[in-house]
């Protein structure tokens, strides 16, 4: 092995990477696929989740009604225990200062016994009973009473409205489960204290529900005996609202990766699948390399071979050479990989946005598997080449007289046409991710999200007089007010709604439901296409108007947005007609349909101030927002962000998707070309008295290169041939994602082809210049 | 045709530095067969080297049909060779994975002559070697004998000035290598300058000029047949 240094480093290095890369892929397809397995009984867990049916549309949602779990967990023995959880932003005061702490739930009492949760203080039954108990992690804690213990305690929340106790301490949750908290509220402080009408409300979706199923219960049975006995208990009220509701379970270990309802769920299967193939491709690639290389050298040591032979050596003293020989080496390359693996994992960790494992070693399964793919690895490439040798008639070999088999050649130059095939695969879903990101961000939103300061400011009391206060500054050019922006920001909520369609009838519809005041719509360019703007000097439009968005306009079967002016509505008890019709906008990532969506005017439930800021002097202005805001509120955490950064932020998950891919597409293509130098040198050596010829008959420098390298670049051009079509039919599937989506151009492939065969030639072409200006006597001297 | 004027030339290892020409004079006419010989480590080689424009010497001078060509770089003496000198080598090498046809059209195809014009050009030159039936074969399907009829035809289809034979019978049997030397007596006949490399005494009588070399010099020279070239020019 020593002799041959720089072939050995080469042959190791590439599978040590390629090990490598599919290692920490594993570790993140493993991290992704074990979300909410950490539930001692998650096979028993499950989400009920709510489909509802309107006449002219249906909704599934993640999320049930407050009153539905009291109703049917009495009711059905199969159902042993539940729970609702609320995710909510809990602002919570510590001194003078106010947080608003986004990692909060407020849960049902069952909570802990239902999911198994372990309180290092408390008692697990009743911590979250009461209303106002308050359970915090060792983060919580650690945040709000340092090193004391909080237990018994009070800490005031919401505000400053009510004061919780501290009624047990938790241990941090697991990074890979979607119930995520540091602050963990009685859900009873809403049920008993803020509004004691919810237990018993009907059609108002917020919690997600839990329930604990006996063992063996079969579910699909117990979803129609459930919604059986809904429609009992609630169908006079569904006929009224025209809302007809079906619930149905969804095991809590399918939720993040299957759930394909609007709002859960934030793992894609299809990117998890895709990643699996990718390392199971990087992983091939190396291995792939690592036989190709071992069986083309294998054919020089033809000589070696004879000689051992002639000399007494058994063809299984051979065959156990060279398996031995080339297990030493993938064992090499394994402890290597782990090395790399090692090295590279926060670089991996920040790729992937998450912290995908602590260390190379926190879960051993995936170290021995890797350890047992080596030992594989090396089987393969040293038995082939060992079986084709030890069983050489020695006295042929020692004439010279063997020469590369052509079933040996063959099966090099396939295994170099699927390394490329997979190299331009990846190559052709890189560019095609990158130019889908790129048209998402840079596609006409229908409204303008540049330059929009929000302040969150969660609807305070002294909202107006900062806002008054604000305006007099000029680089701020306007100041609005809105429950929610595009994106999800502040209170986002959709509301069910009746409306009177294009027949005269009422209808009923859920949409999307935006408070604004009268400067929003203009703030972000919102396009009126039919009717008004809401108007301070109408009085009656804080109560009776509606602006409705196309979609509404559709649904409703208006044949042109003007038709719908005058229209009557129904939503949350506010009565009145629609006065205006918006164009449709992006409200939230180009993955999702635009939704049907409606404006009211009520300057006192809006939660955001929105700020049209000028684009110079942005960080005075800045400062001045903050001094003011302090000024003010200075009871409140200052909080804020750029509504175009906060938009972009929906497509993270995707972001993060195109980097993981563009790095391992580049690795892809590397170990690719490790592959190609190794046979290419390899190749040039073999050949070396043909050029030698070649050039005493008078071939130029030129010509020798090309002779050479043509063949490679055959290989390749066969293998974009095959990677085309797989390419493009991966790369659609994956397109219908997203609801608005690029087509797939054809110069993405022009592009990846030129690229992989630029690549390969610079490869290939530097082995065979070094070979072309040889001089000719000497490879004809070492025959 | 060709003057040598003390030429040198060494190999260098990391320890040692050998000689190989050691200030070594000769000239070649035009039409002349010239056969060079001496014991093996002489220089015979590397002076074929440098004569076939292989090689660059380390000093000395080196005319070739009236040009100096000592020091020209690798591109204008590749020039030079393709045009000019045809190689025939006591290991044939012959390309194994071309037929005899495509060996023998290789040179042509390096000094761009069109397709049409290289296939007759090739037929004749086979048909010439009597090799035409195997035109089609591979060279490890040829005897010896055959093989170097194939490398003579390949070293002569571009009707080269020269042609420089490294130990051409080397390999093969006495019976095919008398074919070997007629072939090329009858090359020269036709006006070709042969410089040939031999151990062989028999092979050596069919040259006009034997030139005995040792440790990188000439020692003799005999004059088996008095060439007067028609031409003066060296």
């Amino acid at each position: 092995m020593w002799r041959h240094r720089g072939f050995s480093a080469l042959n190791i290095s590439g599978l040590a990477v390629g090990m490598a890369a599919a290692f920490l892929i594993l570790l993140y397809v493993g991290f992704e696929l074990s979300y909410d397995t950490m539930f001692p009984k998650k096979d028993r867990i499950h989400m009920l989740v709510s489909d509802l049916k309107t006449p002219s549309d249906s909704y599934q949602i993640p999320v049930v009604d407050w009153s539905v779990l009291g109703k049917i967990t009495p009711r059905f023995p199969e159902i042993q225990s539940s729970t609702r959880i609320v995710d909510m932003n809990l602002s919570i005061q510590k001194g003078t200062e106010n947080f608003v702490e986004k990692r909060s739930l407020a849960a049902d009492s069952t909570f802990f016994k239902i999911f198994d949760l372990k309180l290092l203080e408390g008692d697990p039954d009743e911590a979250l009973r009461a209303p106002l108990s308050l359970v915090l992690s060792q983060t919580g804690a650690q945040k709000y009473f340092g090193s004391e213990n909080p237990m018994g305690k009070s800490l005031k929340i919401m505000n400053g409205k009510y004061t919780a106790q501290i009624t047990g301490i938790m241990q941090d949750l697991p990074k890979n489960t979607q119930i995520q908290a540091d602050y963990l509220l009685s859900l009873s402080t809403y049920t008993k204290v803020i509004d004691p009408t919810l237990d018993e409300s009907w059609g108002n979706y917020e919690p997600r529900g839990y329930v604990l199923l006996s063992e063996n219960v079969n579910t699909k049975n117990l979803v129609s005996k459930i919604n059986t006995f809904l429609e009992e208990e609630d169908g006079e009220k569904m006929k009224a609202a025209n809302l007809f509701i079906k619930q149905d379970l969804e095991l809590i270990t399918d939720v993040y990766l299957y759930s394909t309802r609007i709002g859960s769920g934030s793992a894609n299967i299809n990117n998890i699948y895709i990643f699996g193939v990718v390392a199971l491709f990087i992983l091939l690639i190396a291995s792939i390399n690592f036989i190709n290389l071992t069986t083309a050298r294998s054919v020089e040591r033809a000589k070696e071979v004879g000689i051992r032979k002639v000399v007494g050596a058994q063809k299984n003293q051979l065959m156990l050479q060279f398996v031995g020989e080339s297990l030493i080496v993938t064992i090499l390359a394994y402890i290597l990989g782990i090395a790399i693996a090692t090295l590279a994992l926060p670089y991996f960790n920040t790729l992937a946005g998450q912290e995908v494992a602590s260390g190379v070693f926190a879960n051993w399964s995936y170290v021995g598997l890797f350890f047992a793919i080596a030992l594989a690895i090396g089987l393969a490439a040293g038995t082939y080449p060992a079986l084709v040798l030890s069983s050489f008639r020695p006295v042929s070999v020692l004439k010279g007289k063997f020469s590369t088999t052509r079933s040996g050649t063959f099966l090099r130059k396939a295994l170099v046409v699927s390394q490329f095939t997979v190299s331009i695969i990846l190559i052709i879903g890189t560019l095609i991710i990158y130019n889908q990101m790129h048209f998402m961000q840079s596609q006409d939103l229908g409204f303008a999200k540049d330059r929009l300061l929000i302040l969150d400011i969660d609807n305070h009391p002294k909202q107006q007089l900062l806002a008054d206060y604000l305006k007099k500054n000029p680089n701020i050019i306007s100041v609005g007010k809105g429950s929610t922006v595009p994106g999800g920001g502040g209170n986002k909520s959709s509301a069910l709604s009746i409306m009177q369609n294009s027949q005269g009838q009422d209808q009923t519809l859920t949409v999307d439901r935006y408070i604004i005041d009268d400067k929003y719509l203009d703030q972000l360019d919102i396009k009126l296409i039919a009717g008004r703007n809401f108007s301070r000097d109408l009085a009656s439009d804080s109560t009776q108007a509606l602006i409705i968005n196309e979609k509404v306009v559709d649904l409703l079967g208006y044949s042109n947005p003007d038709a719908a002016i005058g229209a009557s509505f129904d939503q949350w008890g506010r009565e009145g007609q629609i006065v205006g019709v918006v164009a449709d906008f992006h409200s939230e990532s180009l993955q999702k349909e635009i939704q049907p969506l409606s404006f009211v005017f009520d300057t006192k439930q809006t939660k955001l101030l929105t700020l049209k800021v000028a684009a110079a002097d942005l960080p005075e202005t800045l400062a001045f927002v903050e001094e003011s805001w302090k000024q003010f509120l200075p009871d409140t955490h200052f909080d804020y962000y750029f509504l175009d950064e906060f938009f972009d932020r929906q497509y993270r998950a995707e972001q993060r998707f195109s980097n993981l891919f563009l790095n391992f597409a580049v690795l892809a293509i590397f170990i690719s070309c490790m592959g190609l130098l190794g046979l290419a040198s390899y190749s040039t050596k073999q050949r070396r008295r043909e050029i030698g010829i070649r050039k005493i008959v008078g071939a130029s420098i030129l010509g020798i290169v090309n002779l050479l390298s043509k063949e490679f670049i055959k290989l390749v051009g066969i293998a974009f041939l095959i990677a085309v079509p797989i390419a493009w039919f991966s790369m659609h599937k994956w397109l219908q994602d997203f609801a608005y989506r690029i087509e797939i151009p054809w110069w993405i492939f022009a592009v990846a082809g030129m690229l992989a065969i630029g690549v390969a030639m610079l490869t290939v072409s530097f082995q065979a210049i070094k070979a072309a200006i040889a001089n000719p006597v000497k490879s004809l001297r070492t025959e | 045709m060709i003057k040598i004027t003390d030429l040198e030339k060494y190999y260098a290892t990391e320890e040692v530095r050998t000689i190989a020409l050691n200030k070594l004079s000769f000239q070649v006419q035009k039409g002349e067969f010239v056969a060079v010989m001496g014991p093996s480590g002489c220089g015979k080689s590397t002076l074929l080297n440098i004569l076939g424009l292989l090689d660059d010497p380390d000093g000395g001078s080196f005319i070739f049909n009236g040009i100096e060509v000592a020091g020209f770089n690798e591109r204008k003496r590749a020039d030079l060779r393709k045009h000019n000198i045809g190689f025939v080598f006591q290991s044939f090498n012959l390309i194994d994975e071309l037929t005899v046809f495509e060996n023998v059209e290789l040179p042509l195809i390096y000094t761009g002559v069109k397709p049409a014009e290289r296939k007759a050009r090739v037929d004749e030159v086979l048909e010439k070697m009597q090799i035409m039936h195997r035109r089609k074969h591979f060279p490890q399907q040829l005897s010896g004998g055959q093989q170097q009829r194939v490398a003579v035809a390949r070293a002569v289809v571009n009707n080269p000035k020269l042609i420089l034979a490294d130990e051409p019978t080397g390999n093969l049997d006495s019976s095919n290598g008398n074919e070997v030397m007629d072939l090329l007596t009858e090359l020269n006949e036709a006006g070709t300058t042969i410089i040939m490399v031999t151990h062989s005494e028999h092979d050596a009588k069919y040259s006009h000029r034997i030139i005995r070399m040792l440790d990188g010099q000439k020692v003799t020279e005999n004059v088996l047949t008095e060439y007067k070239s028609n031409t003066l020019e060296v």
